[in-house]
């Protein structure tokens, strides 16, 4: 009779066994039953000496969607050059990165970060639009302003599209960091400061005065040029120096209104046409006039040798005519907003006596390959030297148009920051031309003879997706995203406060006042909205706490 | 003799041959790509073929292997991708300023380091002794840019004595190349860079010279030489320190050779523009021309700086010949 007992609590036991063994057997099915997991990907971003709050802001977004959100990211730091070979290779090997536009002066105009970054004909691999944001309904707002050549209308059409790329989230900005520079009070007056350039602005050697006898301005930099060629110069460092020894036919004011230089005058004839009037009695730097036959040469000609820095600036340009002895015609192929703004105050007048018949002379396939070392323009500096690793010097321009106080610049290089920091604290130098690392902000306000100035900078680091791959192609997913970043702990910590706060889509800030379209809001830091996010999307938790994709 | 030497030199030509074919790849397998660093990347895809194209890194890698040798045979390293001008002319503008700072620090280091040495196996045992190895292996020991920090701090900042950075002061204008490198200005920005580096040098010289002397002062022939009453001074200089230079001065001719590559923390900290932070650079922005032809450089100086110090191990030691 006992074995009897025995063997049927034996076959409870082994039934509850089983129907236990059935029971996570149903928990699975109903895992299964939730579809698919969260496919594992990478958040590339910068190694912390290259870009120290992107790396340390994605460290923290990798521990939320880790911990948080139940997915398997791995957070990789990469060498810069090799993080721009990824997401513009042809593998198009990527899903999340952060990386950053920075805010050279032809972004102001919002045709950059409206049409060319986001624009589906980019979504190729080597394209600019690295975030493979693909809408019709978009396309066709960033063709429109890029054509609208009514202002108001522009910017109306600039606004809306914000809207939708607040909404869509192709991309999540983290932050901006404000430009911080000092100059040296005693030596040096009326320095002009402006949005996005900070204090090494085209303005501020032209517009600057001298308070002692020596009248040289001695500005401290890092950066090294690469090239003195104005066809072959690729970053803002180079062009900060040969925009000055070049004159160009409209500069951007420092409230980033466009303002006549060489052109005396232009007129918008009609959506595709702009005549523009050119100064009278301007000299190139070895004496030779600057006519009309210059500037027709100098768009020409880069036209033709396709310099790649300009190339999109001068696609929409069909013809140029010279109409009469002062005036040249762009003719357009199809109505260009940016025109005025972005191709006329970028190209720099060439003296074409000297470029003309460059290639044979020298022997070379293209003009990007000439040294250039001996630089001619018409700008309100003359080129007087340049020893690589060391300095860059100019004279002012005596026959300039326009009249400058200091007798011309150094351009001084220093192998680092706290290099620089020490210039203007011994007075070695008169201003810093890249923008000062948060630990030298408070240091430069402790001296008397340093003013800090601070601007905030047009462009933006941010976070984006390959929207080519799961789950970055799901609005939702990526709307959750950006609750999931801790934007005013990157602003308040990261940064010491010299920041902008970012938001999903957001490509213009309040630094760009015209264009920012103030109505667009700007998502909060709250992990429990995201979670709410997904799961109204459809996306659940499996038993390991693993997210799992919506059920197709 | 001279059979030794051409020997040397054709054995030093195959590893050159070896050493550039390993640059070359090396630099190649690297991940990242050299246009990255060069072409904004707003650039368009059109144009950025096109500059791909220029630098012939559409080429398959035996094409570009054949024409880097070829090349390499007269001299020609190539335009550096990033300055857009041949890589020696870079190259060249920057070694003077390498050179002059490396053979100062090397003067003063070994300067000290042999007398220093001598003085050391001399008094071995004193308190003065083990002071100078505690401080010797100290300086060897702290980070150069640290170091370099602190001496910037006391002496350009606090005192405001020397020049903090650069070769020059702002706008001083050379007359002719004499000048560039002989003026008081350029002396005075010498001076915190060299000692900087020397004392971080100073340890080899410094304490091998101790060690050898220390052999040496146990032979026979100095016990012989104090017997015939010469004076203490005489023995250590004329008669022990002679004999302990051999290995000092192997090390000293091997440093040359590795001091083109500078000392990139002393050029970062000073500013100094050297060759050492331009080699950093190129290798970082896969600068291919301008990388390969300073690490090619490098390596043969140091394989001739090599055989030198042979050579000159047969001149000041009569016992070795070479056949």
């Amino acid at each position: 009779m006992k074995k009897w007992k025995w063997l049927t609590i034996l076959l409870v036991l082994t039934f509850v066994l089983i129907g236990c063994s059935n029971d996570s057997e149903g928990e699975a099915t109903s895992d299964e039953e939730m579809g698919e997991i969260v496919p594992e990907f990478s958040l590339l971003t910068s190694l912390p000496e290259t870009n120290q709050v992107n790396h340390e802001a994605a460290n923290a977004m990798g521990t939320i969607w880790n911990d948080e959100l139940g997915m398997d990211v791995s957070v990789e730091p990469i060498d810069f050059n090799v993080l721009v070979d990824r997401i513009y290779g042809d593998a198009e090997d990527y899903e999340t990165y952060t990386v950053g536009w920075s805010g050279r002066v032809d972004r102001i105009d919002p045709d950059m970060f409206i049409y060319a970054i986001f624009h589906s004909s980019a979504a190729i691999p080597g394209g600019n639009n690295t975030t493979r944001f693909k809408s019709d309904a978009y396309d066709e707002i960033a063709e429109a302003q890029r054509t609208e050549m009514d202002e108001s209308k522009r910017q109306e059409l600039v606004f809306e599209a914000q809207e939708m790329l607040a909404d869509e989230a192709p991309l999540v900005t983290l932050y901006a960091r404000d430009l911080v520079h000092a100059y040296n009070n005693e030596r040096f007056d009326n320095i002009t400061v402006m949005a996005g350039e900070g204090i090494f602005n085209e303005w501020m050697p032209m517009d600057v005065e001298p308070l002692t006898d020596d009248k040289m301005l001695r500005i401290a930099s890092t950066q090294d040029l690469d090239t003195l060629n104005p066809l072959e110069a690729n970053s803002v460092y180079e062009w900060r120096n040969l925009r000055l020894i070049y004159d160009k036919l409209v500069r951007l004011s420092p409230s980033a209104e466009p303002e006549p230089a060489a052109a005396e005058d232009w007129e918008v004839v009609d959506d595709t046409t702009i005549d523009v009037t050119v100064r009278d009695g301007m000299t190139f730097h070895d004496g030779e006039p600057v006519t009309v036959e210059d500037v027709k040469f100098s768009f020409d000609y880069m036209i033709e040798h396709e310099i790649g820095y300009f190339i999109s600036f001068l696609n929409p340009i069909d013809s140029v005519e010279i109409t009469d002895d002062s005036t040249v015609r762009f003719n357009l192929t199809e109505a260009y907003a940016p025109f005025v703004n972005v191709t006329l105050a970028q190209i720099p007048i060439l003296p074409k006596h000297i470029w003309e018949n460059l290639l044979e002379e020298e022997g070379i396939g293209h003009p990007g390959e000439f040294a250039n070392e001996n630089p001619v323009g018409s700008g309100p500096f003359v080129f007087d030297g340049w020893k690589r690793g060391e300095d860059l010097r100019t004279k002012t321009f005596d026959d300039f148009y326009k009249d400058i106080a200091i007798d011309g610049y150094i351009y001084d290089l220093y192998a680092q920051d706290e290099a620089v920091m020490t210039a203007l604290e011994t007075k070695s130098a008169d201003v810093n031309a890249e923008q000062f690392i948060p630990a030298n902000i408070e240091k430069a306000q402790t001296f008397d003879f340093l003013t800090v100035e601070e601007v905030p900078d047009i462009g933006f680091q941010y976070l984006s997706f390959n929207m080519n791959k799961e789950p970055f192609d799901d609005k939702a997913f990526r709307q959750a995203i950006a609750h999931t970043i801790d934007y005013d702990t990157i602003i308040d910590v990261y940064l010491d406060s010299y920041g902008i706060k970012g938001g999903s889509g957001l490509v213009l800030n309040e630094a760009n006042e015209f264009w920012y379209n103030p109505n667009v809001e700007r998502p909060e830091y709250d992990i429990e909205k995201a979670k709410e996010i997904l799961t109204e999307a459809g996306y659940t938790w499996d038993s390991d706490g693993k997210l799992r994709m919506p059920v197709k | 003799m001279s059979m030794y030497v051409i020997r040397r030199i054709f054995s030093m030509l195959i590893t050159l041959f070896i050493i550039s074919t390993i640059i070359f790849l090396m630099f190649r397998l690297m991940p990242g790509d050299p246009t990255a660093s060069m072409v904004d990347p707003s650039i368009p895809p059109e144009a950025r073929e096109q500059i791909i194209e220029r630098l012939g890194l559409n080429d398959s890698y035996f094409v570009q292997y054949t024409k880097f040798m070829q090349n390499l045979v007269q001299f020609d390293f190539g335009d550096s991708f990033y300055y857009k001008t041949s890589a020696l002319s870079v190259l060249r503008d920057k070694l003077g300023a390498t050179v002059i700072l490396m053979i100062a620090a090397m003067v003063l280091a070994y300067g000290i380091g042999v007398f220093g040495g001598a003085w050391m196996a001399w008094r071995r045992g004193s308190v003065g002794e083990s002071i100078a190895i505690t401080i010797a292996l100290i300086f060897r020991s702290a980070p150069t840019f640290w170091v370099g920090i602190m001496a910037i701090y006391i002496f350009s900042v606090l005192l405001g004595w020397l020049p903090h950075s650069g070769m020059r002061s702002s706008g001083y204008e050379a007359e002719n190349l004499f000048q560039t490198f002989f003026s008081l200005d350029f002396l005075k920005h010498l001076i915190l860079p060299t000692v900087v580096a020397a004392i971080y040098f100073l340890a080899t010289p410094l304490l091998m010279m101790r060690n050898t002397m220390l052999e040496v002062l146990g032979e026979d022939f100095i016990e012989m030489a104090r017997a015939k009453g010469l004076t203490e001074r005489r023995v250590l200089f004329n008669h022990a320190a002679r004999n302990a230079l051999l290995p000092v001065v192997t090390a000293g001719a091997l440093f040359i050779g590795s001091a083109i590559g500078g000392q990139v923390l002393i050029e970062y900290v000073f500013s100094w523009p050297g060759l050492g932070r331009e080699m950093v650079l190129a290798a970082q922005r896969h600068d291919y021309p301008l990388a390969q032809a300073s690490f090619i450089i490098m390596a043969a100086l140091i394989m001739i700086m090599n055989l030198v110090a042979d050579l000159l191990y047969a001149y000041l030691d009569p016992r070795i010949s070479y056949k």
